[in-house]
């Protein structure tokens, strides 16, 4: 399994997927500059977008990578030499996702720590009122981290059923935008102004749905870290317990469907 | 039968999955209100973020607001929580945001009016905001109307209200908000006017728990039209304004006694105007005068 | 212990419109260790199938197969077999070298024994000059020999190579036989399919024929080439000096052996004159 980790991490390199990551950041060094469009509160803006960049960086490295990686191997025919050497599907499987999840973990460290620089700067031009809250930063960026491993997981279980590339993709990128949502309209429609609107039925569709999909918005730290809103270390916990149990069963889900796929 | 390395992981994943579901979605159902509300960074930047998406940004960001105060506003009904908690700042901040990317979203003029006004009793910005939307919609006859009201209602500025209502009048093509500004304009007829608008509000209005909002409000203001009616007769009969409500009930010109729906106490001032404790807002009794004069409008 | 063991195999397919496509029909077959076996058979006949099925790439309907005593659906069935697919694809981001020092690591070689044998594979596949540069630059026979110096790196006791000749050029033929013939002086089991008779007749211990998914005849080509054999061409000369080429009938040549020494005739050269494998394989297939 480590041999496959290294040979996705030398698979996403060599296809300069870094470089192009690098070339994309070139972006923070705009974001001092941006954040003086705000007149009162350029360091929170800083943050804001700094993280909303990365956020943006990762999303697109997730679907693209996690959705590609096995179909690519599947459609260029790498399945047949390398599931017929002594290597169990599953660990395959796992070994791909370890390598993308590795992959993300070095990205967001990378933009990471260049965004660090970027809102000092910001902070140092334009001294902010609240104080910023450095490991709150850090911890925005663990949580940013997680929810696009999950969604890596939820790309690959996609690409084990799927024969082209589309299911996967817009798949991964559907369940992105719902996972964002499912929270606010689970909420909606049980509050009480939503009761004479909504069917039960319907209420049972969200109900069903809400706890189906990935509930990425609990991942959402961004509020805390720019605002200095301190965290909640409990709730945190349970979204840690939440994000293994989900990617545990997204993983199983698509080792069991891997093996039982066809390599045709 | 020998389990398979995935089978388990998929058993361990769900049996962690239905330990930690229940605790993860009472965390997210509890988080504080200023983590669901979000913010608006800048609307520069969101502007150009939302490409040709502006008018979907500015919709989710009414609805946002909307779905949040609903929630918060029905919680208040049930005297979970007092207005303090509820982050109007924040709203404000939303709605503003809003109809900059999209200067012609009513939701969010129409519902700005609601909160801003009575929860928040910052009037100047609320027809601020007014004016700035009939610049866009200039076909929109309730903008003026709600301005129209505002001046008349909250800032007793019956010469621009007046113009507002003569406005509306011309929008609407129907001659009521003309007259409406001859018949209420005076301090005797508040009553009646902030009826008129309320029961046109409350008519308009689709979501259930803001309708019911608007309802409460008019079961207040009926009451004090009950008050106001039992001292006009008390008044032509005795000679002199009563002293206070209590004596109005004691001697038979008010019965029921009157209760406001608000939980406040009204309280008949020296020159005989009805006033509640309450404000007409849910547990405003307890509102601190650093809240009110706060700035609620964030500008960016 | 038989190196392959085929037994009962049965694979369907689902086709358009959910119509059941019948690629194998019950398969049984073994192959001894230290066998040569050539698998031959039109395209489309169901040999790429057979060989999937064998590695575990598919699932079989009905029946299994055992490399070295294990089942096909068990990783441990791979452990010790050189699997060549069909035009096959390797990571084309890596170079030769990595490649093959990947797949030696996943047979759990050490690692300085895995630096000389991938040397020694790929000095002998004639890939040791490009080995340094990236799998995505290769010609078509280039990545068919480092598909061969895979399946000879961990030097394995079972080799299954599909269509190894393919994309090769007569002298990477001549490389690839002489690479088999090689396997078979050392007691290896080679497995390999092909469509091209004249391979399979030089270097086959035993052959077997496949078409519409049913294996028609498994014989050993001796055999094959003794029961094909129609009459003899036998050179003689006179006396006088005088060549002649006569032909024999099968049975005929004791007789015509006898006949030509009590005339005084000497014998000069006698071939056998047979249908080849290819008109075996025609012949078998048309049937």
């Amino acid at each position: 399994m480590i041999t496959i980790i290294g040979i996705t991490l030398k698979g996403i390199f060599r296809d300069r997927v870094f470089q192009g990551i690098i070339a994309l950041s070139v972006l923070f060094l705009f974001i001092p500059s941006a954040a003086s469009l705000s007149m009162r509160q350029v360091t929170e803006l800083s943050i804001t977008l700094s993280l909303s960049l990365i956020s943006f960086i990762l999303l697109l490295l997730s679907v693209f990578l996690g959705a590609t990686s096995l179909w690519r191997d599947m459609e260029r025919r790498y399945t047949f030499s390398v599931l017929s050497l002594p290597i169990g599907r599953s660990s395959y499987l796992l070994g791909r996702f370890m390598g993308l999840t590795l992959f993300l973990i070095l990205t967001s460290t990378f933009l990471g720590v260049l965004a660090c620089v970027m809102i000092k700067v910001s902070s140092s031009i334009y001294p902010s009122d609240r104080p910023i809250v450095w490991s709150l930063l850090v911890l925005t960026l663990l949580f940013t981290t997680l929810k696009y491993i999950l969604l890596v997981g939820v790309a690959l279980l996609l690409s084990t059923v799927s024969t082209s590339f589309f299911l996967p993709i817009f798949g991964t990128i559907c369940a992105f935008l719902a996972s964002g949502v499912t929270q606010q309209v689970y909420e909606f429609v049980y509050s009480p102004s939503a009761e004479k609107l909504v069917s039960p039925l319907i209420k049972m569709l969200v109900t069903a749905l809400y706890y189906f999909l990935p509930n990425l918005s609990g991942f959402d730290l961004k509020v805390n870290a720019i605002y200095g809103i301190p965290a909640n270390f409990t709730g945190l916990g349970v979204t840690v317990a939440y994000f293994v149990a989900y990617t545990a069963i997204l993983l199983g889900g698509a080792a069991i469907l891997f093996n039982r796929r066809e390599m045709k | 039968m020998r389990i398979s390395a995935p089978v388990c992981l998929l058993l361990a994943g769900l049996i962690l999955y239905v330990l930690s579901i229940s605790p993860f979605v009472t965390y997210m159902l509890n988080k504080p209100i200023e983590e669901k509300l979000g913010y608006v960074p800048s609307l520069q930047v969101v502007k150009s973020l939302s490409a040709d998406l502006k008018e979907l940004a500015a919709a989710s960001l009414v609805m946002k607001v909307m779905m949040y105060y609903g929630g918060e506003i029905s919680k208040g009904m049930e005297g979970k929580i007092t207005p303090e908690q509820i982050d109007l700042q924040g709203m404000s901040r939303l709605v503003h945001g809003a109809v900059k990317l999209d200067p012609y979203n009513m939701d969010a003029y129409y519902f700005a009016q609601g909160f801003l006004t009575w929860d928040a009793g910052q009037f100047k910005i609320a027809n601020e905001l007014l004016e700035y939307g009939m610049k866009f919609r200039t076909w929109d006859w309730q903008l003026p109307y709600f301005a129209g009201f505002n001046n008349a209602f909250f800032l007793k500025d019956f010469v621009k209200a007046a113009e507002f209502y003569k406005l509306a009048g011309e929008l609407s093509g129907a001659p009521i908000y003309k007259s409406l500004a001859g018949r209420y304009l005076q301090a005797s007829g508040q009553t009646a006017l902030a009826l008129a608008y309320l029961i046109s509000m409350e008519k308009g209005e689709t979501n259930t728990t803001l309708k019911k909002n608007y309802q409460i409000r008019i079961a207040a203001f009926r009451e004090v039209r009950r008050i106001e009616e039992a001292r006009d007769r008390y008044l032509a009969s005795a000679g002199v304004v009563p002293a206070s409500i209590e004596i109005l009930v004691m001697e038979g010109f008010l019965s029921p006694p009157p209760s406001d729906p608000y939980g406040g106490q009204f309280v008949l001032e020296n020159d005989g105007k009805v006033v509640t404790t309450s404000k007409f807002a849910f547990g405003a009794v307890k509102k601190t005068s650093r809240q009110r004069a706060g700035d609620i409008h964030e500008r960016n | 212990m038989n190196a392959i063991e085929i037994i009962g195999l049965c694979k369907n397919f689902t086709g358009k419109r959910m119509t059941k496509i019948e690629a194998l029909k019950g398969l049984n077959l073994e192959v001894a260790r230290g066998e040569v076996f050539g698998f031959l058979g039109p395209n489309g006949a169901g040999k790429s199938t057979t060989i999937k099925l064998l590695m575990g790439l598919l699932k079989p309907t009905t029946g299994l197969s055992r490399i070295m005593g294990v089942e096909s659906s068990q990783t441990l069935s791979r452990t010790n077999v050189g699997f060549l697919p069909e035009n096959p694809a390797f990571y084309d981001y890596l170079s030769a070298e990595e490649y093959i020092k990947f797949v030696g690591s996943q047979f759990g070689m050490e690692a300085n024994l895995l630096a000389t044998r991938t040397e020694e594979v790929l000095k002998r596949m004639d890939l040791w000059e490009a080995r340094k540069r990236h799998m995505r630059g290769y010609s078509k026979g280039m990545v068919q020999r480092v598909g061969l110096a895979q399946t000879l790196v961990h030097d394995p006791d079972v080799y299954v190579l599909d269509e190894p000749m393919s994309g090769l050029d007569p002298i990477g033929r001549a490389l690839v036989k002489d690479i088999i013939l090689d396997l078979k002086k050392q007691g290896k089991c080679v497995f390999f399919s092909t469509h091209i008779t004249d391979d399979v007749e030089k270097v086959c211990d035993r052959v077997g024929v496949i078409n519409n998914g049913q294996l028609l005849v498994v014989d050993s080509v001796t055999n094959i080439l003794q029961r094909g054999i129609e009459g003899y061409s036998v050179l003689t000369i006179s006396p006088e000096g005088v060549q002649e080429e006569n032909y024999v009938g099968k049975d005929e040549l004791q007789f015509f052996i006898q006949r030509s020494l009590q005339n005084n005739q000497s014998i000069e050269k006698i071939e056998s004159r047979s249908k080849d494998m290819e008109a075996f394989f025609l012949e078998i297939v048309a049937r």
